[in-house]
């Protein structure tokens, strides 16, 4: 059956879009644009959710699928442009690594990815499709964290580490225990908050959410 | 049956307490008495289920019966020993403290106090009835935590900030070093659980039994205050309130000990010679050194800090004979020297603690911990006078009371080393017998210095001229142990016999038949000594008091209450008086080698160089270890750590991109078939 899900050309394609709109994150300077590209990943992968809900008759997974839209694609960007319309941030994101090494490193580590994913020899070749996309979320999200400065981004990259988590998780085992799932998409929501309240408190303590003003805090 | 609802009796009553004490918050006065009420029914229970055990059979009792981690209590003779011992100094100083604390009403957060206290009990409780390697970490570390958070409960003074950080860093070297301990004794049987160590550390390769017996030996004696490791105690038992340290010296350091015979004897199976007498050399160096220091305190509190060095030491010579013996095929003797220690352990509990309480009480109502600044308190607070002074001849060792039967039986135990075969061994065990008499008589010297500064004479300072007998609790907590330490002292052949029971199961052999009544074991060697602390009582509480008492009955002498002559010079102020500093004078000369004394004197001129305005006379010992021993060690850490800062950026960038090669390499090299 997995032969028949994740083979089929619909979510193949989807994955792809997904790939792609983790590249707009990387290749925009705007925090609007990435806010936005995290929200149509987020929505993809909701698609995905319901791919495999649909094909494979768990009900649970539905759930899921709306959970990821809702929390995911709608709460969570909503979350962002609150807190960058209330801090009143510059809309522009600084960087340590330009747009273009960032899209040729991102693509180095897609390549990466697929490699490594590759040489695990026991899955099949076409639900390693997917593994190695999610490997690649996860290798990208790490680097927008590393890579950008504002304290904002450092949340968006732990999120689209989350995505590439899931995405990996839905398509290796169509989807953990529903219970896990809520634990996962409770811990996310309030991971977000959390997380903003402490980009308030940085923007109060510095003026500025740039993380390049925490390195006073060295011991 | 009844041991389990005793035991978990036991547990809840702590737990109550423990729930009280935050319940009741509000209201200081209401909140102390539930919750030590609690505590002391507490240990009323623990006290009745430790002596059914010890008097019949184990307890056992398991929570969960997963195979490798099968968490559980498990209570043997050795376990109820010392739980016995625990609750007997329990019971008495949870008594003491509802009248010791209401020196914090209004100012301190009470049911804090409480709170951490019945918890504090409560886990000593568990550590010594563990039945699993990974439940006693857990209970050792709840146990360590708790105590520092009570030895930093008087959190506003810098020093006891001080004392808390060298408290618990100390504690969690040794930590460290029990589990590394324990990981080498389960892996090589593949199982936490106390049971399987029983069978499979025996069976150990040599070395590794070594390195398991070093790692236990350097984990344990941290806890218990072995020199080198000593360094907290001085500091971390002044700071904690008195009725904590009572409780800290007393037993908590007692739980290390327990560890070191289960360890050792249990699972190690007594060990080689050579365990044995690195453990003496240790043990007769903490006690040689601890009263040393003893001596050289004015500190009340410290003072005793650093007698529990020493007797630490005393308790872990009978340990360190037993292995000697033990090891070299005298498992009887090998019992007569556990005996001993088991016997020093419960008595040093009791007198330790005692004195804790009688240094709390003076510290109750002088508000200060210096002795130079007491003097006279026999006369304003009588009782707490007579029970210190009961705990003072105790820890000196003097019969007819408890200290000196279990040092005596030490000392026999020494003694009776002219058995073994090897003559190098035979001469070390014996020359530690000299370092014993020796501390003996210094401790003796130690404690005619801190009863008769503080009690006797007249008053040094305002604060002694003001002090009061303190509230009844306190009395009745002293009073307690005060009680203990004369049936321990008098009744020996009884107790022997008991703690027999506990060694039996350790040595292999039993050898209550073999003790006479006056505590010497016959039968091997043939010294004819013999002291019978039951005759000693009644020689001089009975028989030598008669005349004196017929004498006073018949006489018609008037007594005639004058001063003390002064070779014709009016001497009747404090400021005649000899100081501790000036009684420990000749000691300090004797010994100058070891304690580098220095002095500073400044004479300050008031107009012309005729007339001393005021001289400023500063004495001090250096703290040889301190300075010789852990400033190395600490420079060394730090100076690597402060290399080690270099990847400390501040950038959170940097951070995440350890963590991303650290990823990238484990999964290049996963990914290549590693």
């Amino acid at each position: 059956m997995s032969e028949i899900i994740l083979g089929s050309k619909m979510v193949q394609l989807i994955i792809a879009l997904i790939l792609v709109s983790t590249f707009l994150i990387l290749g925009s300077t705007r925090l609007y644009s990435c806010v936005r590209a995290f929200g149509i990943q987020s929505f993809l992968l909701a698609c995905v959710a319901g791919i495999v809900a649909y094909s494979t008759g768990k009900n649970d997974i539905y759930i899921v699928a709306v959970l990821t839209l809702v929390i995911k694609a709608a709460v969570i960007p909503y979350i962002f442009i609150y807190i960058i319309r209330e801090i009143k941030v510059k809309r522009e994101i600084e960087l340590y690594v330009n747009v273009s090494p960032s899209l040729i490193i991102g693509g180095v580590l897609v390549v990466i990815s697929y490699y490594l994913i590759r040489s695990i020899s026991i899955i099949s070749e076409l639900s390693s499709f997917a593994l190695s996309a999610s490997m690649s979320l996860v290798s990208i999200g790490l680097f927008v964290m590393i890579s950008r400065k504002k304290a904002i981004m450092q949340m968006l990259g732990i999120l689209i580490m989350e995505n590439g988590l899931f995405l990996g998780a839905i398509s290796l085992t169509y989807g953990m225990p529903l219970l896990v799932e809520l634990g996962i998409f409770f811990d996310v929501l309030i991971g977000v908050l959390i997380m903003g309240i402490l980009i308030f408190r940085i923007n109060k303590t510095f003026e500025t959410i740039d993380t390049d003003m925490l390195k006073t805090l060295i011991g | 049956m009844m041991d389990t609802y005793l035991f978990f009796g036991m547990i809840l009553f702590y737990l109550i307490g423990a729930g009280l004490a935050l319940i009741l918050n509000r209201n200081d006065r209401i909140c102390t008495y539930a919750s030590f009420l609690s505590a002391s029914l507490a240990s009323v229970s623990g006290i009745i289920f430790s002596g059914s055990i010890l008097l019949g059979n184990n307890f056992s009792f398991i929570l969960s019966g997963s195979p490798i981690l099968n968490f559980g209590f498990f209570v043997d003779k050795l376990s109820a020993f010392f739980i016995f011992a625990i609750s007997i100094t329990a019971f008495a100083v949870s008594i003491y403290s509802t009248g010791y604390v209401r020196e914090y009403f209004g100012k301190k957060n009470i049911g804090y106090l409480c709170l951490l206290y019945n918890i504090f009990i409560l886990s000593m409780i568990l550590v010594v009835s563990a039945n699993n390697a990974v439940m006693f970490l857990i209970v050792w570390e709840l146990m360590s935590v708790i105590s520092y958070f009570l030895v930093v409960f008087e959190h506003e003074k810098p020093q006891t900030l001080k004392a808390g950080f060298i408290y618990i860093v100390m504690t969690h070297i040794g930590t460290g070093f029990i589990i590394l301990s324990f990981l080498i004794m389960a892996g090589s049987g593949g199982s936490f659980s106390f049971e399987t160590l029983r069978s499979t550390a025996m069976t150990m390769p040599p070395y590794l039994k070594d390195l398991a017996f070093l790692f236990a030996l350097i984990g344990f004696g941290t806890k218990a205050g072995i020199v080198p490791l000593h360094i907290w105690l001085p500091y971390a038992h002044p700071a904690a309130p008195s009725n904590v340290s009572a409780l800290m010296s007393g037993v908590m350091i007692k739980t290390a000990i327990y560890m070191l015979i289960r360890v050792s004897f249990d699972f190690l199976g007594g060990g080689v010679w050579w365990w044995g007498m690195l453990l003496l050399i240790v043990a007769s160096v903490s006690a040689l050194i601890g009263v040393m220091y003893a001596l050289m305190e004015h500190d009340m509190k410290r003072l005793l800090a650093f007698h529990s060095v020493e007797n630490i030491g005393i308790i872990l010579i009978g340990v360190g004979v037993a292995m000697i013996f033990m090891s070299s095929g005298h498992p009887d003797l090998a019992a007569f020297g556990l005996i001993a220690a088991l016997y020093h352990t419960i008595n040093h509990a009791v007198f330790k603690s005692l004195l804790f309480m009688g240094a709390g009480s003076v510290i109750y109502t002088t508000h200060t911990k210096n002795i130079e600044e007491y003097g006279g308190l026999i006369k304003r607070m009588p009782w707490t006078a007579f029970f210190f002074l009961i705990g003072a001849i105790s820890i000196s060792a003097l019969p007819p009371f408890n200290g000196f039967v279990s040092e005596w039986l030490t000392l026999q135990a020494q003694l009776l080393s002219i058995n073994l075969t090897d003559n190098i061994i035979k001469i070390a065990v014996l020359f530690s017998g000299a370092g014993l008499a020796l501390t003996g008589a210094l401790a003796a010297a130690c404690f005619v210095k801190a009863f008769g500064i503080s009690f006797l004479a007249l008053p040094r300072s305002t604060h002694a001229e003001h002090a009061k007998e303190v509230p009844v609790p306190m009395l009745v907590g002293m009073a307690i142990l005060s009680l203990m330490c004369i049936v321990l002292g008098v009744l020996p052949f009884y107790v022997v016999r008991i703690i027999d029971s506990v060694s039996a199961p350790l040595v292999g052999t039993s050898i209550s038949s073999k003790i006479s009544f006056d505590l010497t074991i016959g039968t091997l060697s043939s010294f004819p000594a013999s002291i019978s602390t039951t005759w000693i009582a009644l020689l001089v509480f009975v028989v030598l008091p008669l005349p004196v008492i017929i004498y006073m009955l018949m006489s018609r002498t008037k007594t005639v209450k004058y001063e003390t002559w002064g070779c014709g010079q009016p001497v009747s102020t404090a400021r005649n008086e000899y100081t501790a500093t000036a009684f420990s004078k000749p000691i300090r000369m004797w010994l100058g080698g070891i304690f580098r004394p220095h002095r500073e004197i400044q004479t300050a001129y008031s107009d012309s160089p005729f007339f001393k305005d005021r001289v400023i006379f500063e004495s001090e010992i250096e703290p040889v270890f301190e300075r010789y021993l852990y400033r190395p060690v600490t420079w060394v850490v730090l100076t690597v750590s402060r290399l080690m800062r270099v990847i400390q950026t501040g950038y959170i960038q940097t951070y995440l991109l350890y963590i991303l090669i650290t990823l990238v390499i484990a999964l290049i090299f996963v990914g290549s078939g590693g």
